[in-house]
Parts: structure tokens; sequence; C-alpha cells
């Protein structure tokens, strides 16, 4: 996506040096100027070249080099050699044949469907819980999830590494206090399952924060009356929620699980830091299986084509939305 | 009235949730050696020391990470703010052609999932010489950070009224002078909340520390701390300690922006 854009704009950047503009496109700004000419008219080109210079360079270059790596053989030797090795399809045959691939990515999917609905859903109860407390218990709850945004992902990761230390973490320790004597030495990371809700549990509690102020923010800006209106009418709490607070923070929730699924669906470092994608590598997902492809093992050509993969999938999931976006957005513009 | 306590309840509760692995990080990094790792149902600290801390400053490699951070974190937002304040003030303050291309493009390229570059990153980084250099790290984070920058602060530009600038350049500025001494001052909120997020980014950022530095004076914090146990061992209070002394920064930050953020709004006033 981002490279049918990038060659979009690489057109009009091109007009840098000629200053002769099209005079249909100049629109009111003109009428401003002070000092007429050349410079002025180069004037917000120069101004964007850092920008876009550094955009195409820095994105733009990579999103077409992963799809071509992804085309050729790319291993260590390769690599030190300099050799360009064509190798057409294979890279995806060798991938899409894995049985493991597609145990991982429908791994990947469902941890980001589940991760993303705890949090968006939990985010929106926070922010609806929020409008009806007392002040001074909304405050506390305000900095307590500061708190927790604002603590680095490595730092929360390692606390949350020792709150589920299997001999002297203060989960087991206290369930055992409460009764739950199987849970003396319980090792939480035993299975991809237990260790995916572990890691999901942390990136909820971290996503949280930022969807319930959010989400506040959006409920806080419907106007009053509405609400009058519903209880004049007679409107049960329910009723209300369907009628009035849901069309006015629908856009709202729409776009914040969009961006959760964008965040939530390439999570590396949290499943990483955890178990490296074990035990035996039940919690791997995409993120992780592009790592251990292509670093760890040096198949460069094998992980750009699994990369390509990933943004198809991220893609297809968030395609309908993002197109809805742009085109609001360029409405707007 | 039975509704209202019910609600403050699950308020407090859920306060708790979020504060409690704070409260863990910080007590644990507290107790005395020894009494850290224990059996004892110790939820509660009885005594407080601050050697913990003292050992995690001083492990190897704590320092020089910890300085290493702070290098390519503030470089490369330093860089993504100058670069974005420029190009926010050239979409939001001229009409040129190809301007709703460019709009777009910073926004698609804010979601663009840098994880799935990170191959021909890595290889981009090898081919330039800057593999193991903070400085691929710098131009990485300049990246990622930068789409975000320029579409924030284009929004921030948008908010300041125009006809403030025409005024000053009636009044004989040029066009930088209206820009230095109206447009700035009053982004500066805009300035500080933008900065403070893309720092939380690049101060977060663990996949791309780890695949383009391997040597270990050259680590960051992030991959720093996810190496701890080689450090602590099974020294869950140096870690929590190191874990502390990792947040603060962010936090100050945070906190920063908050304060900011009201400032902002009494800065807005002007404009009535």
């Amino acid at each position: 996506m981002t490279a049918v854009k990038t060659t979009e704009t690489a057109a009009p950047a091109g007009d840098i040096t000629p200053p002769a503009l099209p005079p249909a496109v100049t629109g009111g700004a003109p009428k401003r100027r002070h000092r007429g000419g050349a410079f002025d008219r180069a004037l917000p080109y120069l101004l964007l070249a850092p920008a876009l210079i550094a955009i195409l360079w820095l994105i733009g270059f990579p999103v077409v080099s992963v799809f071509v790596t992804s085309f050729r053989q790319l291993n260590l030797g390769e690599l030190v050699r300099g050799e360009i090795v064509w190798t057409g399809i294979d890279n995806y045959v060798t991938v899409l044949q894995d049985e493991r691939f597609w145990t991982v990515t429908l791994r990947t999917v469902a941890f980001t469907i589940a991760v993303v609905g705890a949090s968006v859903g939990t985010g929106l109860l926070i922010a609806l819980l929020m409008r009806v407390l007392t002040p001074w218990v909304r405050i506390a709850l305000q900095v307590a999830m500061l708190c927790a945004w604002a603590m680095p992902i490595l730092a929360s990761t390692t606390v949350y590494q020792w709150m589920f230390d299997q001999n002297y973490g203060i989960l087991n320790k206290t369930l055992v206090q409460l009764g739950f004597d199987s849970f003396a030495g319980y090792s939480w990371f035993s299975s991809g399952t237990s260790t995916l809700s572990v890691v999901g549990l942390l990136i909820v509690w971290q996503a949280i924060p930022f969807l319930a102020f959010s989400l506040y923010a959006g409920l806080v800006g419907i106007p009053r009356d509405l609400y009058e209106a519903a209880g004049i009418d007679g409107a049960t709490g329910w009723q209300t929620f369907r009628a009035v607070t849901w069309p006015e923070i629908r856009s709202l929730l729409m776009m914040v699980t969009f961006l959760s699924t964008l965040w939530d669906f390439k999570v590396f470092a949290q499943i990483w830091v955890f178990r490296e994608g074990g035990p035996s590598g039940e919690s791997t997902t995409l993120a992780v299986l592009q790592y251990l492809e292509g670093i760890a093992k040096s198949h460069f050509g094998v992980a750009a084509a699994i990369s390509v993969l990933m943004m198809i999938i991220l893609g297809l999931i968030t395609f309908q939305y993002l197109r809805r976006l742009l085109q609001t957005e360029e409405g707007k513009i | 009235m039975l509704k209202k306590s019910a609600a403050n309840a699950a308020g407090l509760l859920l306060a708790l949730f979020f504060l409690f692995p704070t409260y863990w990080m910080i007590t644990s990094a507290l107790k005395p050696k020894g009494s850290t790792i224990t059996s004892d149902y110790d939820l509660i600290p009885f005594s407080v020391t601050f050697t913990n801390f003292i050992t995690a400053w001083t492990k190897p490699g704590f320092l020089s990470a910890l300085g290493n951070s702070l290098m390519v974190t503030l470089t490369a937002v330093l860089a993504a703010i100058i670069v974005g304040i420029t190009a926010a003030v050239a979409m939001s303050r001229f009409a040129f052609r190809g301007r709703k291309s460019f709009v777009l493009l910073m926004l698609v390229a804010q979601m663009a999932p840098f994880e799935a570059l990170l191959i021909p990153m890595f290889l981009m980084m090898r081919d330039l010489q800057l593999y193991e250099h903070l400085s691929s790290l710098v131009l990485v984070y300049f990246a990622v950070t930068l789409p975000f920058c320029a579409w924030t602060l284009r929004g921030f530009v948008n908010g300041i009224p125009v006809e403030l600038e025409e005024a000053a350049m009636v009044d004989g500025c040029g066009r930088w002078g209206a820009f230095q001494k109206v447009t700035l001052p009053l982004l500066g909120p805009g300035l500080v909340a933008t900065s403070v997020f893309a720092f939380i980014t690049a101060w977060n950022e663990f996949l791309f520390a780890k695949v383009l530095i391997r040597s270990q004076d050259l680590e960051t914090l992030p991959v720093w701390l996810s190496g701890f146990q080689t450090a602590f061992g099974t020294d869950w209070g140096g870690a929590m300690a190191a874990s502390a002394l990792f947040t603060v920064p962010a936090l100050v930050f945070f906190l920063i922006v908050q304060r900011k953020m009201v400032a902002g709004v009494t800065a807005g006033a002007v404009k009535g």
C-alpha cells in the first residue's frame, strides 16, 4: 500500500526544479504571497523535501526491497559473496508448503483477535464506567492507568516474568494462600496457550489505558441534551446506550480497533522475551517466525517471503477500514 | 446510590489491577537482598533498602545501555521533529500540486508495519556499513516516528489561525519571522506532546535494537534488560530496580505532557 502512494507522490516531487506550475491548482495561497517568484513557489517543495526523501529512502525503498528479496535465494553464503540468485516463487512455495507456517498464521490471527477484542471491549467498559465514578475514584483510576501506560514494554515484561515466576512469583504465592495448593510451583509457561495467555494479559493491561482514555474523551464530547432527551422519553440504560452513545462513538471505536489490530498483529518483544516463541515453538507468531527464519537462521529470502505474507494478511484484515479511512481523510484535506 | 457505590468499588478494583505491577516492581526493588526470593507471603514490605538500585546501577552494561538509549532516542526524535515540522508547515500553510497525495502518504506511512521491514532494513544497514553502529538505530527510529510527527504536527499547525501569521507579516515580519515569532511559540505544547509520544516509541523499541546491534557496548536498555538473567541470575530485586530505573525517564516525560496539555488549553484561550 505504501508503495502505491509512494509512486503517486514521486511525480509532483520531481516538479521542484522547474518553477513552472500549472496555474489551475494554486488555490488561495498565492494571494497571501508577499514576495512572488520562483523561490516562493518552490518553498513548499523545499520544506517537504527532507521528509519526502527520508520516507522514500527509509520506508519506500525497504518496502520495494522486501518484495524483491522474497524472489531471491539469499542465505549467508550469497550475502557474503554478494551473489544475486533469482529463484522465482520458490521461497513462497517453501513457506506455504510448510505446515508450521499455517499453524503460526492461524495462531497469530487468533491471538490478535483475542487481544484486540479484550482490550477494546474492556477499554470501552472502563470508559463508560469512568463517567459515573466519583471524581476522586476516577482520578485514582486514571493515575493507575497512566502508570501502566508509561511503563516501557521491556520493564513491564520483566515485572510480569517476576509476578508469574514459578517458585517465588507473587501470583502463585497468592493462589496458594487462597487455598489453591496445586499452584505451588505451577509453571505458567509450560504450554504455548498458557504462555500466550500471559503475554496477552500483559498486552491487554498495557493497551487499555490508551483505549479507555480516547474513548472516554469521545464519550465526554457527547452533548448532554441528547441524554436528557432520552431520559424524558423514558429510555432504559441499554436503550440510551444503543440510541445515543453508540452512534456517537462508533467511528472512534472503529478507529481504535483498527489501530489496535495494526499494533497487536506484529507484537514481537513480549513474546520473544518470555519464552523466545516456546515451549517448542508453541507461542511463535508470524513476527517471531520471521525473526527466527531471517535473523537466527540467515534465510533472508524465505524470511522476506514471510514478511510479504505478513503484510498481505494484515492488509486483508484491515483493507475495508483502511479504504474508508483514506476516503474520509481525502475529503477532509 | 447503591449503583454508584458498586461502580466506585469496581473503579477502585480496576485501579488496583493497573497499579499492582508498578507497586510490585517498586516494593521488590526496595526489599533487602535475600528477602526477595522467599516463600514467605510478602505482599507488604517491612524493611526498605536501596542496595538493589546500587546493584543495578553498577551492573556492567547498565550505564552504557542507558547512555546509548538516551543518545539514540533523543537524536532520532529531534531529527523527526525538525523534519516533521517543516513538512507540517508545508502541508498546512501552502497550496501546491501534490499536497493531497503527500498528506495521504504521511497517513499511510504511519501505519507501515515496520516489523515486516526487518529483513530489508537489516540488509540495507549492512550495505551502508551501518550494521553494529548506533546510527542505524537512529535512522530506523527517525523513519518510524517521522510520519507520525509530521501528521500530528500538521494538526497542531492547522489549529493556529493563519491570520496571526498574516498580521505579523503586515507588521513587517518576513515569512520566517512570522513563523518564528508567532507560529512556533503557539506550537510549543503540540511540539512537546508529539515529541513525548515519539520518544516513548523509540525508547520502547526492541526488535531492531536486537537485530542491528550485536556488540554489548552498543546495546540499548530494552535489549540489555531482556538479557537481565545473564546479568542478574535470579536476582529479581536487582532486575526490578533496573526496570524501575528504565521506567523513570518515560514516566517523567508522560507527566510533562500531562502538565503541558493543560498549558496547551490555556494557550488556546488566546485565540478567542
